[in-house]
């Protein structure tokens, strides 16, 4: 098999964010390489461009994706680095303009992974949640690290955050869901999904994959089915009967979006009513970005070379190819000299 | 005027009558007759008028007659103008140009052979087809000063360049003497060292009867073969065949030069001639490559067709174990080595350029000759193989080519041929070890003490049909690729291997490329435990596929064979799967065995597949 089939074959798609100027979309795989995706097109209802490939290198793990003013904010292995993107050229820096190491621990063995981001758009801070367990708190401003929230006892699938509050909410391996508040040290409190009999999976494990919060709900899944939980009484009125493993959830004006390792991707109500079942050729959703403004567009991406778009959030508009449709693509040369 | 005369007339009558009255009346006639007198003064003015006018009318009469006579004379030439220029007009339509059996290009053709013509092109729907033809005559006649011009200096610089050679031999035949003595005069040394330089070179008197792209080739492989003689890759090149025949034939050529018929009757069908034409010369070039451990060789019949200009190679395979020489799909292979030896190059055409028309003039085509030269097992005309012998060659894609650099070209060839070969006789036995389960053990086990707790239990060749009963990402992305080598020149070879650990069962499906090493083996992988896990409705199982096909050459350590490597790789992923999968079921079947640190990391739950050796401590990691 050829290196560029193994590339189309196996491409796994982690992250995706857009930026500042809703003009750009950016996705990162685990190859590796970041693509660029350029949305005027589409919202000109014209079929979309050619996409521009920035590599990072083969030993890079492009895990998660966030945008901060001209920043491109990449979360790899065991460090967090920007990357400058210029709007007009369309060209993103191949140096990097800085970077945040991740501290190893003392225990530690490996690299931790940079799996999560939360980027909080008040204190220009950005919460990365890592493999060792632990979130750091990364001012933009001058890239220290503000303080680390500990005490999830396996690695962290998911960070986001309430601006409004103040509060950081946590999904994990280790099954929990834990909340987590500036003025304390320790986790505020949190929710294990699993232990709710009507909500665990055996099958699937127990483990939190996706975290989203509003105003008032919380929405988590992972390993047991996804539900949504009453911030102040830590209840699950409702959970959804999504059959797979769950990577994406997220509250969609006023519905749920749920996403994982399933062939469909699914709309829900509040009430766990189905509005939506929408075929996608992922073999598992990881990522799922939206807007509503300058015009709606939802992009689904996981493990396979497309990324989905739904510009209604309920249908599949069109899907775009990633390898195989990129500007100025170099043909892999066969390197003779190691088999002639 | 006539009626003033024929009035004076009657006035003149009128007065005589009066008179002749008077007189015989006997009157007085004096007054009268002076009256009648002044009337004859009238009528003599009457008469000089008359005269007068008779004059100028003569005198007018003479200018018309002038002028008709000077009309007709114009008419006459006129007329005589007209019948020349009929017959001018006729001697114009049968004038014959000169240009008319000239041959002339199109416009187009012109304006890119010569491109300051085409300046005027803005008003051809104007232009009469007359001028159209002047302009091309026109350009016609640029060409051919150009190609003219282009001869002359070609000409020039084969006259230098023939004078040159003649220098450079006059130069080298001025050494000869000195190298004689000096070689004399190191006989000595000679017999001391034990070297025999005298002996080496005197070639064979078989050689020169040799086809000259063959000899050339030939003597290449020679020089080559005495630099490798201890390489690891060892060749060994010979010419087969008599120099009698070889004499004959030469003979029998030239005889048919003559004008001599040759004893041969014109059969009709086509058969029979092209059994005529491409009569096998009876000389030709075998190589013999070696693999690295001596067991195997494979053969490359090399034969030169005069007809076509071009060589052709035909290429065998043997063995010198007898176990392996009856085993079925081990000689397939050599002609997928020499078709995928260089891009593009399949040997389906002849590469020869012009070859097509001179082939017309015989009635053949170039198919029938390679459909003939194919059943009678004479091989292909790749165009590697015209390189070697110094043929220049046009390749699909018009590209023209006159390798120059025989040596290196020659060296890389047989280079290649030897690798590749090498490669395809380590595969095949690899997988003959897998179907008749004789697998090398002892190295298996060197690298994978312990390791591996499922097992393989069945490799058996299956249908193309079977395989695309799989559905994988992996297929689809390989499926729609058209660019880059024609998809459809690329065979495959299909093998299905269940490995079968505890209560669960894993079917990989393996396609083997024949432009391997190119194209590495791909593997599509099935578990059937809990339900049937594939690469569309499991990510772990997709990642464990990517661990396998992500295996290059590079990442090989040394005397790792590849395919054994990616069964391990696929085993032990088959195991991790189990282990980190059976952590989490409710009945605990599978127990982690494997030394890893996390069952899974990043978001999309990555498990250990890979494993990382240090020294003897061995691991998993993601």
């Amino acid at each position: 098999m050829k290196q560029r089939d193994l590339k189309r074959a196996y491409n796994n798609v982690l992250a995706q964010t857009f930026s500042t100027s809703r003009r750009h979309l950016f996705a990162g795989n685990l190859f590796g390489d970041i693509f660029v995706l350029s949305l005027k097109e589409l919202y000109n209802e014209e079929p979309p461009g050619q996409l521009k490939l920035f590599p990072q290198g083969d030993k890079v793990d492009v895990n998660c994706l966030a945008f901060y003013k001209d920043f491109l904010i990449v979360g790899s292995v065991g460090l967090v680095y920007g990357l400058k993107w210029n709007e007009e050229t369309e060209v993103l820096d191949s140096k990097r303009a800085w970077e945040v190491k991740i501290p190893i621990q003392v225990d530690a063995v490996e690299v931790p992974d940079v799996n999560s981001f939360w980027l909080c758009q008040n204190t220009n801070s950005l919460y990365a949640g890592c493999g060792d367990c632990t979130i750091y708190q990364i001012t933009l401003e001058d890239g220290r690290i503000l303080r680390d929230f500990s005490g999830h006892t396996d690695y962290i699938h998911c960070v986001v955050g309430n601006s409004s509050s103040g509060c950081i909410y946590t999904g994990s391996e280790d099954g929990t869901v834990r909340i987590w508040s500036h003025k304390q040290k320790e986790q505020v409190s949190q929710i294990e999904p699993h232990r709710k009999c009507d909500l665990t999976r055996t099958d699937c494990g127990k483990w939190i994959g996706a975290v989203d919060v509003n105003d008032e709900w919380l929405l988590c899944g992972g390993g047991p089915y996804p539900s949504i939980w009453h911030l102040r009484s830590l209840r699950s009125p409702q959970d959804f009967g999504f059959p797979a493993r769950v990577h994406v959830c997220n509250f969609v004006d006023d519905s749920v979006l749920i996403a994982g390792e399933h062939d469909h991707i699914e709309s829900y109500t509040i009430n766990g009513i189905l509005q939506a079942n929408i075929p996608v050729e992922h073999t598992a959703c990881y990522s799922a970005i939206w807007q509503t403004e300058p015009f709606k567009f939802m992009s689904v991406a996981g493990f396979s070379n497309k990324l989905h778009i739904l510009k209604d959030f309920r249908f599949l508009d069109s899907k775009i190819t990633l390898y195989g449709n990129v500007e100025n693509e170099k043909e892999e040369i066969e390197d003779n000299k190691i088999y002639y | 005027m006539d009626q003033i005369l024929s009035k004076q007339f009657a006035d003149l009558r009128e007065a005589i009558d009066e008179i002749q009255r008077l007189k015989s009346a006997g009157q007085h006639v004096e007054v009268k007759r002076s009256a009648a007198a002044l009337m004859f003064v009238a009528l003599k003015h009457s008469n000089r008028e008359v005269k007068r006018n008779i004059k100028s009318g003569r005198d007018e009469l003479h200018a018309e007659k002038l002028k008709v006579d000077m009309s007709r004379l114009q008419l006459q030439s006129l007329l005589y103008d007209v019948s020349h220029l009929k017959k001018e007009i006729i001697k114009c339509q049968k004038f014959k140009s000169r240009d008319s059996h000239l041959e002339l290009l199109s416009d187009e053709e012109y304006a890119s052979k010569l491109p300051s013509s085409a300046t005027n092109g803005d008003d051809k729907s104007e232009v009469s087809s007359h001028s159209k033809h002047l302009h091309r005559l026109e350009c016609e006649l640029r060409l051919r000063k150009d190609l003219d011009n282009q001869y002359k200096s070609l000409l020039t610089a084969k006259q230098d360049l023939l004078q040159e050679n003649l220098n450079q031999t006059q130069r080298y035949g001025s050494f000869a003497p000195a190298l004689r003595t000096l070689m004399d005069s190191t006989k000595p040394l000679h017999d001391a060292l034990q070297l025999t330089l005298d002996v080496d070179w005197k070639l064979s008197a078989v050689y020169k009867y040799l086809p000259k792209p063959l000899y050339i080739l030939f003597i290449n492989l020679q020089s080559l073969q005495r630099i490798n003689s201890d390489a690891p890759n060892k060749f060994h090149s010979e010419v087969v065949g008599f120099e009698n025949e070889a004499h004959m034939q030469e003979l029998l050529a030239a005889k048919q030069k003559l004008g001599f018929p040759v004893e041969n009757g014109e059969n009709g069908s086509s058969e029979n001639i092209l059994e005529r034409l491409l009569d096998p010369f009876p000389l030709h070039i075998r190589i013999t490559i070696f693999t690295s451990d001596n067991l195997h060789q494979m053969e490359l019949v090399i034969r030169y067709w005069g007809l076509l200009k071009c060589a052709t190679v035909q290429a065998q395979f043997s063995s010198n174990l007898a176990a392996s020489a009856n085993a079925p799909g081990d000689t397939s292979f050599v002609h997928d080595i020499l078709r995928h030896l260089y891009p593009n190059d399949f040997g389906n055409e002849i590469p020869i350029p012009g070859i097509q028309c001179e082939l017309q003039n015989l009635n053949l085509t170039a198919d029938e000759c390679l459909k003939h030269l194919e059943k009678n097992n004479f091989g292909k005309p790749f165009c590697w193989l015209q390189n070697m012998c110094s043929i220049p060659t046009v390749n699909t894609a018009n590209e023209y080519v006159h390798e120059l650099n025989l040596n290196k070209c020659t060296r890389e060839a047989i280079a290649r041929i030897s690798k590749r070969c090498q490669s395809w006789v380590e595969l095949s036995q690899q997988i003959r070890g897998l179907t008749y389960k004789d697998i090398d053990l002892d190295t298996l086990k060197e690298n994978t003490a312990g390791i591996l707790s499922g097992s393989l239990v069945q490799w058996t060749a299956i249908t193309p049909e079977d395989f695309q009963a799989q559905s994988s990402d992996a297929l689809n992305s390989i499926s729609d690729d058209s660019t880059g080598e024609s998809s459809n020149e690329v065979t495959h070879t299909f093998y299905r291997a269940v490995i079968v650990r505890g209560s669960a069962k894993m079917e990989c499906f393996i396609k083997i490329f024949s432009n391997y090493p190119l194209e590495m083996p791909l593997w599509i992988l099935c578990i059937h435990w809990n339900g049937c896990h594939t690469s569309k409705n499991s990510s772990a199982i997709k990642m464990m596929e990517y661990w396998t096909n992500s295996l290059r050459v590079e990442d090989l350590e040394p005397n790792h064979q590849f395919l054994f490597t990616q069964l391990f790789r696929t085993i032990y992923s088959f195991d991790i799967f189990l282990e980190t999968e059976g952590s989490t079921q409710t009945t605990l079947e599978y127990n982690k065995e494997k030394p890893y640190l996390n069952p899974f990391t990043k978001r999309i739950r990555l498990r250990p597949y890979k494993y990382t050796k240090k020294g003897s401590v061995y691991a998993f990691k993601q």
